[in-house]
């Protein structure tokens, strides 16, 4: 009953004209920079992170949530409609989106995606109500070892799962971790990797790094690209599915949204996974496996529902445990703390507005895409045509104004250009950022957590093996285990290396 | 020597698509020092950008990474680094900087192991002069003030990447950053650097 109060009261924020006007807003950009090669979730958000340090943090979250599923939205449009992924978890969308695209039939794969996507959305909000409140609770009974070996953990399967040189991701987090540890010591009160300047003993400016190593490398990396998009332009009146086409696609949205919810616990990269996963399951399960990669609408379907019912599920670690799955929940543990609010378990307790405006924002939100989405399909796809140098100089300038009001110095601007470069020179050469973002928002909390739990065990490291640490690690082990065996089991891999030609 | 042979002869011919041809005689070259085309224009640009094998990038960036975990074991070792026990400020980023090191060195092994025939592209000509501009922001953003220094970086981008005439560019960059100044000041209150005036 109280959660249902709380429900209400979260309603009451969302609904609000701020809460509406922010989360729209949210939706609209996030929708853009998914539409937009190049420009993901990720670098949508940290861009316009800064904006939301003005405002109340209900609502700042609000407004990040929705660039982050807004993007997943947005990502299917030129999956489906120029066979270019707006982002990462949109790859397998662009597989028979763009075949039904060419056989005249754009509409109906926009409509069925857009549908999927609200459905797996709505699911994974439903799971993310009755999960994260347990679970928070179950977590302020643990102590500072389990929490050690929890984030240890996240971070081995982040090394596990990332894509590309596991040596690489592991010295990515090792770096992310070294960059966390720059300023005063929380314990001791001590400087550390300052050399003597004062403007660093408050710490590196998580947003300077932020925009710098995701949004200006990301920039960086889409000014080398020159290829001109040729775009398949729906019409309105086409966007209506035939009564088949619902009929095959509605077990597909169902299978997913499970998948989807399931898979977003997988730290790093659920969203992508999830989406891999249900396009090999719908290919196993169809009647007509044959007409995968010629126009399947279950191969839309399974893969747009599955990267929505995410990001409800990559809420649950952040909200309830304090520790982000994914990279765009790094972004929004940093808003939070910006605004004096400590995600984990104590937020539901604490701030309980803010947990629960976030929910009723996010089924708020799914409406607004839906909406959003498909009347203004061709206004997005247009969207395109712009040059891209017109819109980076209005992209970095509200960057830089944003990264230097955090703090009001020049450091962190010289921070930003820095970390901006480095991170393009080390994308060239095959280093992923993600890992060393989630890294960079957990070392300091991992750190602390670390020493802490020694003191209090009077040195002695049997803290981190004990039966609560070893419990709750085994279970957690062994249920990524098993979902990366039922990832592999169904041919995940196999699909990866199928539809994308990468291993 | 048959790639050359044909860049000479294609060059040489002048028509559009020998320029063509000569532009994927030199993409097959990966070689530096030979004048490239321009993707968007067709004409000729110069040595940018160039093309490392991912041998020698590689392990240019393990060295960088391998000084900054040099970087923070140095740092570490000017702090009480405590015991196993009872670790000082110093324990963590120490082993982190040996950890950087170690893996910096396994990345750098497996560089040079690793064959020639993967090459990456720097120094493409938007991205220097992107990064050539937003260098010159922080040098002024507090000495000419906020506004018309990301003025004046708006109009280089403009101008320079995105091609439009410095008559247009001035008056998109004006604008752009009035809607910045609406926004940022009398909506959000933010009070940016306002310069020597």
């Amino acid at each position: 009953m109280a959660g249902f109060e709380h429900l209400i009261g979260g309603f009451a924020v969302a609904l609000s004209w701020k809460g509406l006007l922010y989360c729209f807003l949210g939706c609209l950009w996030g929708t853009v920079v998914g539409v937009l090669p190049g420009l993901g979730p990720l670098a949508g958000m940290t861009l316009l992170l800064p904006l939301t340090f003005g405002l109340d943090p209900t609502i700042g979250i609000i407004m990040l949530t929705g660039i982050f599923y807004g993007a997943m939205y947005g990502g299917s449009t030129t999956s489906i409609l120029v066979r270019i992924p707006g982002e990462a978890a949109s790859v397998v969308t662009c597989i028979d989106g763009y075949e039904m695209a060419r056989k005249g039939r754009a509409g109906p794969a926009l409509m069925i995606a857009a549908l999927g996507s609200f459905v797996g959305g709505t699911v994974s909000i439903i799971g993310l109500m009755f999960i994260a409140p347990p679970l928070a609770k179950v977590m302020i009974a643990i102590g500072p070892s389990v929490q050690v070996v929890l984030m240890l953990l996240a971070l081995g399967v982040i090394t596990a799962v990332c894509a590309g040189s596991r040596l690489k991701t592991a010295t990515m987090i090792a770096l992310g971790l070294a960059l966390s540890t720059v300023g005063l010591d929380k314990l001791t009160g001590v400087p550390r990797m300052t050399l003597g300047s004062p403007e660093l003993t408050g710490g590196l400016s998580f947003t300077a790094l932020a925009i710098g190593l995701f949004g200006l490398s990301e920039i960086l990396i889409n000014l080398e690209k020159t290829e001109t998009i040729k775009a398949i332009q729906p019409k309105l009146k086409d966007l209506v599915p035939r009564w088949i086409d619902l009929r095959e696609s509605a077990p597909a949205i169902g299978r997913a949204s499970i998948i989807g919810f399931i898979f977003g616990i997988i730290p790093g990269v659920s969203h992508v996974v999830s989406t891999f996963v249900s396009y090999a399951v719908e290919k196993r399960l169809s009647k007509h496996p044959e007409e995968f990669g010629k126009g399947a609408i279950a191969g839309v379907a399974g893969p747009e529902t599955a990267n929505n019912a995410v990001t409800g599920t990559a809420m649950i670690p952040l909200l309830a445990l304090g520790i982000p799955s994914i990279p765009a929940t790094a972004i929004l543990i940093s808003a939070l703390t910006i605004h004096g609010v400590q995600p984990g378990p104590l937020l539901l307790t604490d701030h309980p507005e803010v947990f629960w405006g976030l929910v009723a924002s996010m089924y708020i939100g799914n409406v607004i895409l839906l909406i959003l989405n498909l009347p203004l399909v061709g206004i997005f796809v247009n969207l395109l045509r712009i040059p891209y140098a017109w819109l980076i100089p209005m992209i970095l300038i509200v960057s830089i104004i944003g990264v230097y009001s955090v703090n009001f110095s020049n450091t962190d601007i010289w921070i930003m250009m820095i970390s901006g470069v480095v991170g393009y020179v080390l994308r060239k050469f095959g280093y992923e950022m993600a890992p060393l973002l989630l890294a960079l928002v957990l070392g300091d909390r991992l750190e602390e957590n670390f020493r802490l739990a020694l003191t209090m065990s009077g040195g002695s490291y049997a803290v981190f093996a004990d039966r609560i640490s070893v419990t709750v690690l085994m279970s957690v082990l062994c249920l990524l285990l098993a979902l990366q065996a039922l990832a592999w089991t169904v041919g995940y891999r196999k699909s990866v290396v199928d539809e994308t030609g990468t291993s | 020597m048959t790639v050359l042979h044909d860049l000479v002869r294609h060059h040489d011919s002048g028509s559009q698509d020998g320029m063509l041809a000569t532009h994927q005689a030199v993409m097959r070259t990966n070689a530096w020092h030979v004048p490239r085309l321009d993707q968007q224009t067709g004409r000729s640009c110069t040595v940018l950008p160039r093309v490392f094998s991912n041998r020698t990038g590689g392990m240019f960036v393990t060295g960088l990474l391998a000084a900054a975990g040099a970087f923070f074991a140095w740092q570490a070792l000017t702090l009480d680094i405590g015991g196993i026990a009872s670790p000082g400020p110093g324990f963590v980023p120490l082993l982190l900087g040996a950890f950087i090191i170690l893996s910096a060195a396994l990345i750098g092994i497996n560089c040079c192991r690793s064959g020639e025939h993967e090459a990456v592209e720097l120094g493409h000509r938007d991205v220097l002069v992107t990064i050539t501009a937003l260098l010159g922001v922080p040098l002024i953003f507090e000495r000419l003030g906020a506004y018309i220094s990301l003025a004046l970086f708006a109009t280089a981008i403009l101008v320079l990447i995105g091609r439009i005439s410095l008559l247009r560019a001035i008056p998109a960059a004006i604008l752009g950053l009035a809607a910045c100044w609406w926004f940022f000041h009398l909506l959000l209150g933010v009070q940016l650097p306002v310069g020597p005036w």
